[in-house]
Order: structure tokens, then C-alpha cells, then sequence
């Protein structure tokens, strides 16, 4: 029996127990360790996807320089045979200005056919590289084709909102409508407010706050204007109304609240 | 939908005689359509001429004139497509030298306004016989800002009513609007109107014009100015558009035929208007600005900015300033600066602000005839920088 204990007291060790990493060479031997795994992955990442890359920009770069030179041939080409002054003889206005004139718009057109095709081969090679990279490519890349989704929702909701803004105010001014830039600017932050819920809900961030906050800012923007439209032209409304209703010559015209007459009492503009 | 080819055949079999003269009516009430058949008969040979009318004939016309129904077109305010097409369709049907359109409300022309126009026309020396009314001072106020002094500018011609209610063609000047027409037709705009003098100057056919006296110009009866003003003013772009080959080079506008008439005062004062025309004025101003701003240049900014502070007693737009709003407008226009409904909406506030530049000048006992002669030459002298900013418009943007 004592010997078993002393052979057990013999084989612990004679010190204090030690932590894991005893001293700084080994903490930096493990952190050093873990640094070059790290570089080794993200480098072996680069490695497999650096072909794809290069292949998307040599397709581009090339099919630009066949655009230019397909767009280069084409102008002179159409130009020797006066491609334009035969067209214009059928279109019999003769008016074409330099910059939309027909051998400009198919010399551009091809040109940038050739970019858009660069364009599709490039991704596509980059696409086949970085699906065989590793596991990052189960969510990188559909969230860049939703990333470039929602650029073109952006884009086209800002031009929409843009051009919804101009009519709204050019239609309120010329109906003499005190509030039109108010009304203007109610209309685009509408559509702008609405492009962002779309915008991300389909880059999938924010999930339901989003649609619970996009319901709130556009109840309350239609509210507001609701509101102010109601209270500001309560003259205007009830003239329509009184107007309708008692329907007399000396009441109204047959033109609508607002609107200028095509003529007047006293002078006419046809 | 108006129809193009609304002819219904005489009643005969054989073949129609050639007839000197196909004069076309537009839809109107019966009672003015009787005035105007015994207007005809009194001043046309009879028996030389042929009368289409989309309606049916009083039973109180006189035997002796021929007539033919052309089919139901839809009455309107000006001269359409349709009714170039559907006069020449006419015309080359019965064998017509020559073409004499009469548009809505023409029974208020006297009887020497009609004999001129038709005699006009009849004579081989004349293509286009357009009519000049003798109108208020204070109507026709879209012609005399826009129509007039642009047409004028541009194509070097003095016609005062480039769009005319009624006209007189000779038969290749009809051919040559029904080409047009059918044009217009083809894409599906057959209610558009049809700029006949541009089309005649440019094509160089023979343009008189011929004094038919008063007339009441029939009004677009349900529409408004909003409406109705980028229509006309849209079209007449368009056109000058389509033919910037042409009035590109330079050219010299014939004299004036006859001295600026001294036109008695209206009755009518339109001062009281004034006010209200500033008002939409500068309602415009203070919210358009920036629209205005991309189509504008500084230098006529600043001028609208005066404007706007001016009062309604002392407000003058001034010749030149008008001038180059239109001129930066259709430059605009072309180059698609904004978008061209917006364009001529943002329009229509500046033109208003010019009418009330103009009654009040006419309230001054200034004499609008000779105002807007003025104008018309303003528009001329401009005329180099309208041509400028349209063939280099990127040296300058606003």
C-alpha cells in the first residue's frame, strides 16, 4: 500500500501545476499557428478564385476592344454608304442631329452588345471558379445578384419618383394649387420610401421591421398628405361641389376648379 | 375614331365631271350650315364647284349646288389630319383642281372673304391661300405669342395665322398635306394639326395670304388651357423638329404686305385679369424654379426673377426675354432636357405671364398689332441663337 502511494506521489509532477501555455514562445508558436492556417485558407481561397477573376476581366477587357473595333467598323462602313441620308430620304424629315443620327445608334448598339456580352461570359467563367472555391459560395453569390437587383430597384424607383414629383408638381402649379411643392414632395418620398422597403426587403435585411416600419412611414406620409390636401383645398372642394350641384351658368363653367379656361371674358387665347 | 376615306359616291354611275373647286366643309349646326351654303352660292360659280359636308343638307339648299356627304368626322377646333386626307381622298376622286377648306364656324366669313379665298387658290399662281382674320386685340393670344412669331422667325414668312381654320390649296398642295396627313394618321394621330405653311415654304410652293375680314374662331369647347397648349405648342415643335434642315439656313422675310392696322380699343378691359394672371405667375415662379432652371439659361432667370417682383401695373415682359424663353423651350425640347409633357407643362405659367404683359400694354393704349409685330421681329433677330444652341447645344447648358 505505500509503495502504491509513492509511486503515485512519484509521478506527479515535483512542481506546482502549470496552465496550458507555460511560457510566451509557446503562446506564440500557437497564436503564429493559428495566423498561418488562417492566411492559408484565405489565401488558397484567392488562389481558387483569382482565375475566375482574371478570366472576367480578360473577357471584358477583350470584348470591349471588339466592340470598339466592330462600333469603329460599322461607322465608316454605314457611313460610305450613306447609311443616314438614305434613311432620312424615307423618313422625309431630312433632321437628323449628329448625336442620334442611325449609324451612331447601330455603331453604339453593337458596341455595347460586345460589352454586354464580355459582360455575361466573364461572370459566368467567374461563377464556375468560385462555386468550386469552398463553402463561401453557397451565400456570396446569390447576395451579389441581389445586391445588383436591388441597385436596379433603386435606380428605377428614384427615376419614378423623380418624374411622379415633376408631373404632381407641374400639374398642382398650373392648377394653382398653394401646396403643390408640398404635395410634390409627398408623392416622391412616397415612392422613395417604398423603393427602400423593396430595396431591402430583397437584399433580405431587416426581415419584418422593415415591413413594419414601411407600413408606418407610408400610412402616416398618406395620412399627412391626406390631411393637408383635405384641410388646404376645403375651399376648392365645396366651389366644385356647389358648382355640380346647382349646375347654373351663373354658378360655374365648364371647366374644371383651377384650371385656366381656354377662354376668358375679356380675351382669349384661341 | 375619325375614318379617312368617308366618301359616299353621287348618286350617279357614270363618272363625275371635273369640277374647278371641292370646297369641304366640318360638322356644324344646321342653321349654320344653311348660312354658309347660301353664302357659297352667292359668291362661288355653282356650277363649277363641288361641296362635301359631313352633315345632311338643309332642305332649304339650293338644287343647283353639287354636293356629296363625306362621311361623319369629329368636329374640332382646327383643321386635322383627317380633314387634309379625307379633302384630298376628295378631290382626287372628282377630278378637283383645287381645294378650299372651310373649318368650324365658317359662316361668320363674309361672302369676299370667300370669293378671295377660292380665287386665290384658283389662280395657277398660288399653292396656299391662307386666310388673316381680322380678330380683338385681345384673342388669339396663342398665335400671336408662339405661332406667329415662330413661324415667322424660322420660315421666313409673314403669315399672321399659321394656323388657319380655313384654307385654300391647290391640288399638289393637297397632295402634298394628305402625305403629311396620312403621316400623322399612321401614327394614330389623326386629330393632330397640320402646319400647313411650313410645310408649304419648305416644300417652296407659292404661300399668299388673303384678307377674309372678320371671322369667328371657333374655341375647344370642353378642354383647358392645360390641356390645350402643350397640344398645339408640341406640335408646332415637332414640326419645326422635323424641318430644322430647312429653317437652319438663313433666309430674308418678305416685307409686309399692307401697314399694321389701327385697331379700335376693345370694350373689354382685361386689366382686372392681370392680377390674377401674376398671381399664377409667380405661384409658378416660386415652385418651378428649379424646372425652369434646367431649361433656362441664368440670363433670362434673372429676368424672371424681376418679373416676379414686379406690380401688376408696371408688368412688361419684354420682346427679347419671350423670345428666348420659347427658343431655349424647343431647344429643350429637341435635346429631351426634361421630359417634353413636363417641359410644356413648366411652359404654360411663362405664357400667361406674357398675356398679362400684353393686356397690360394694350391697356396702355399701345396699339397689339404693333406689339406684336415687334415680338415677331424679336423672334427674328434671335434667330442666330436658336440656331447656335441647336447645333451645338452641349457649348452651353443652363
Amino acid at each position: 500500500m505505500l509503495s502504491i502511494l509513492a509511486a503515485a506521489l512519484q509521478a506527479q509532477p515535483a512542481t506546482t501545476p502549470q496552465p496550458l501555455y507555460a511560457d510566451n514562445a509557446s503562446i506564440l508558436k500557437h497564436m503564429s499557428e493559428a495566423l498561418h492556417q488562417s492566411l492559408f485558407r484565405v489565401v488558397s481561397l484567392l488562389i481558387a478564385v483569382l482565375p475566375g477573376l482574371l478570366a472576367f476581366f480578360v473577357a471584358l477587357i477583350v470584348f470591349t476592344v471588339v466592340g470598339m473595333a466592330i462600333s469603329a467598323f460599322l461607322r465608316r462602313g454605314l457611313a460610305l454608304v450613306k447609311f443616314d441620308d438614305r434613311l432620312s430620304h424615307y423618313r422625309e424629315s431630312g433632321g437628323w442631329n449628329p448625336a442620334n443620327s442611325p449609324t451612331q445608334i447601330v455603331a453604339r448598339s453593337s458596341f455595347w452588345g460586345c460589352v454586354l456580352l464580355g459582360l455575361i461570359i466573364g461572370v459566368s467563367a467567374f461563377d464556375a471558379s468560385f462555386a468550386s472555391a469552398g463553402e463561401l459560395s453557397i451565400s456570396l453569390l446569390p447576395y451579389l445578384t441581389h445586391a445588383v437587383g436591388a441597385i436596379f430597384l433603386l435606380i428605377a424607383g428614384t427615376l419614378v419618383a423623380r418624374f411622379l414629383a415633376r408631373s404632381v408638381l407641374i400639374g398642382a402649379v398650373n392648377a394653382q394649387l398653394q401646396y403643390a411643392r408640398f404635395l410634390s414632395l409627398g408623392v416622391k418620398w412616397l415612392v422613395l420610401v417604398l423603393t427602400a422597403a423593396m430595396v431591402l426587403n430583397h437584399l433580405e435585411i431587416g426581415g419584418v421591421v422593415v415591413s413594419l416600419a414601411f407600413g408606418i412611414l407610408f400610412g402616416g406620409i398618406v395620412l399627412t398628405l391626406a390631411l393637408a390636401v383635405g384641410l388646404g383645398s376645403r375651399d376648392l372642394v365645396s366651389r366644385s361641389l356647389e358648382s355640380r350641384v346647382v349646375g347654373t351658368p351663373e354658378h360655374g363653367t365648364d371647366t374644371q376648379p383651377g384650371s385656366h379656361s381656354a377662354h376668358s371674358e375679356t380675351f382669349r387665347h384661341f | 375614331m375619325a375614318t379617312t376615306n368617308p366618301i359616299a359616291e353621287p348618286s350617279s354611275l357614270s363618272p363625275p365631271p371635273s369640277r374647278a373647286l371641292l370646297v369641304a366643309l366640318s360638322a356644324m349646326p344646321p342653321e349654320q350650315l344653311e348660312t354658309l351654303l347660301s353664302q357659297i352660292a352667292a359668291s362661288l360659280p355653282i356650277d363649277n364647284i363641288l361641296i362635301a359636308s359631313p352633315d345632311p343638307m338643309p332642305a332649304s339648299a339650293s338644287p343647283a349646288l353639287q354636293i356629296v356627304t363625306s362621311g361623319s368626322i369629329n368636329p374640332s377646333w382646327i383643321l386635322t389630319a383627317t380633314d387634309f386626307a379625307n379633302a384630298y381622298e376628295l378631290a382626287l376622286k372628282h377630278g378637283c383642281k383645287a381645294v378650299v377648306l372651310l373649318g368650324s364656324g365658317s359662316s361668320s366669313i363674309r361672302s369676299s372673304g370667300l370669293r378671295d379665298l377660292a380665287e386665290t387658290v384658283l389662280s395657277s399662281q398660288c399653292d396656299l391661300a391662307v386666310p388673316c382674320y381680322e380678330i380683338p386685340p385681345q384673342a388669339g393670344l396663342v398665335n400671336s405669342s408662339i405661332l406667329y412669331p415662330l413661324t415667322r422667325g424660322l420660315f421666313a414668312t409673314r403669315v399672321r395665322f399659321p394656323l388657319p381654320v380655313d384654307l385654300g390649296l391647290s391640288f399638289r398642295m393637297a397632295e402634298r398635306l394628305a402625305l403629311a396627313a396620312r403621316r400623322l394618321i399612321a401614327q394614330n394621330q389623326p386629330d393632330a394639326p397640320l402646319w400647313a405653311v411650313s410645310e408649304a415654304t419648305v416644300a417652296g410652293m407659292t404661300v399668299e395670304e388673303v384678307d377674309v375680314g372678320q371671322r369667328e374662331l371657333p374655341q375647344p369647347a370642353a378642354l383647358d388651357l392645360n390641356a390645350i397648349l402643350p397640344l398645339v405648342t408640341g406640335s408646332l415643335f415637332a414640326d419645326i423638329e422635323a424641318k430644322a434642315a430647312f429653317w437652319q439656313r438663313a433666309r430674308v422675310t418678305p416685307s409686309a404686305r399692307k401697314p399694321i392696322p389701327l385697331v379700335s380699343p376693345s370694350p373689354a378691359d382685361a386689366t382686372a385679369e392681370v392680377a390674377s394672371l401674376l398671381q399664377k405667375f409667380q405661384l409658378a415662379y416660386s415652385n418651378l424654379r428649379e424646372i425652369w432652371g434646367l431649361v433656362l439659361p441664368p440670363n433670362s432667370m434673372l429676368g424672371l426673377k424681376r418679373l416676379a417682383h414686379c406690380d401688376a401695373g408696371a408688368f412688361r415682359m419684354s420682346e427679347q426675354l419671350w423670345a428666348r424663353i420659347v427658343f431655349d423651350f424647343l431647344v429643350a425640347y429637341r435635346l429631351r432636357s426634361i421630359n417634353r409633357g413636363h417641359l410644356l407643362g413648366a411652359l404654360i405659367p411663362l405664357y400667361l405671364a406674357w398675356v398679362a404683359g400684353h393686356l397690360n400694354s394694350i391697356a396702355s393704349g399701345a396699339n397689339a398689332e404693333r406689339h406684336i409685330e415687334a415680338l415677331a421681329s424679336a423672334f427674328e433677330a434671335d434667330k442666330a441663337y436658336l440656331v447656335a444652341r441647336w447645333r451645338w447645344p452641349d457649348r452651353f447648358n443652363p
